[in-house]
């Protein structure tokens, strides 16, 4: 498939798309459908468009292994570092409300939860991202 | 009475039936493939259908988003069997 030119030329069309389609559910996630994991999962998608598209070299050339670990890591710190963090100024795990933050209540729950859906969004796309490398590379070996 | 939407949607789900005796029956990958994709037009056409008459917004995102993975899908299981591997 490497020298289909109409596939190629969709693929890089439609990717902006999925990403930017990926961002607003990520942060629309609080007041319509999805969220976090939908979000996550369609970003990952557009890597696995690319993977499909212009062969798994070029897919890993934009994102490595090495970062699908180093991203999943990260989302997983902004998660538990905000929960933490609420612990700390003394509430409960991911008890918003005690975020020391110059803004009325209702506004740090809102920021608080698009914060945490941000890292579960990140996570969601590296660990989907590396499933489909590894699969990928299964079936090359078999 | 019905109105115009709603037999639109009946019609819909008629022809998609249509298409589902062709992704059991039909003789070779191919046939499969082309109405399964088929299938999944008609569910966004659907799911459009469904948002407008019940006037909720919400329905239009889950279209935008089953079409992109739509033709995702429709890619890899054309790529698999071209190549007999997604790599």
């Amino acid at each position: 498939m490497k020298q289909d030119v109409v596939i190629r030329t969709v693929c890089r069309l439609v990717v902006p798309f999925i990403q930017l389609f990926a961002l607003y559910v990520i942060i629309h996630g609080a007041s319509s459908a999805g969220g976090g994991f939908q979000g996550g999962v369609i970003f990952a998608s557009a890597f696995i468009l690319v993977g499909i598209a212009f062969g798994i070299a070029d897919a890993r050339k934009r994102i490595s292994e090495k970062m699908t670990v180093l991203f999943s890591a990260c989302g997983l710190g902004i998660y538990a570092g905000i929960g933490i963090l609420c612990i700390i100024f003394g509430g409960n795990f991911l008890g918003y409300s005690f975020l020391p933050l110059p803004f009325p209540v209702p506004e740090i729950r809102g920021l608080a939860a698009e914060a945490v859906e941000i890292g579960i969004g990140i996570t969601v796309m590296a660990v989907m991202t590396s499933i489909f490398y590894d699969m990928a590379v299964d079936e090359e070996a078999a | 009475m019905i109105d115009l939407f709603t037999a639109t949607g009946l019609v819909l789900i008629c022809t998609l039936f249509l298409c589902l005796y062709r992704v059991i029956v039909g003789p070779g990958a191919c046939n499969r493939l082309i109405a399964a994709n088929t299938i999944g037009t008609k569910i966004i056409l659907l799911l459009v259908l469904v948002g407008y008459i019940y006037g909720r917004n919400l329905f239009l995102d889950i279209a935008l988003a089953y079409a992109m993975i739509n033709f995702l899908a429709t890619l890899a299981i054309a790529k698999y069997l071209e190549k007999g591997c997604i790599c």
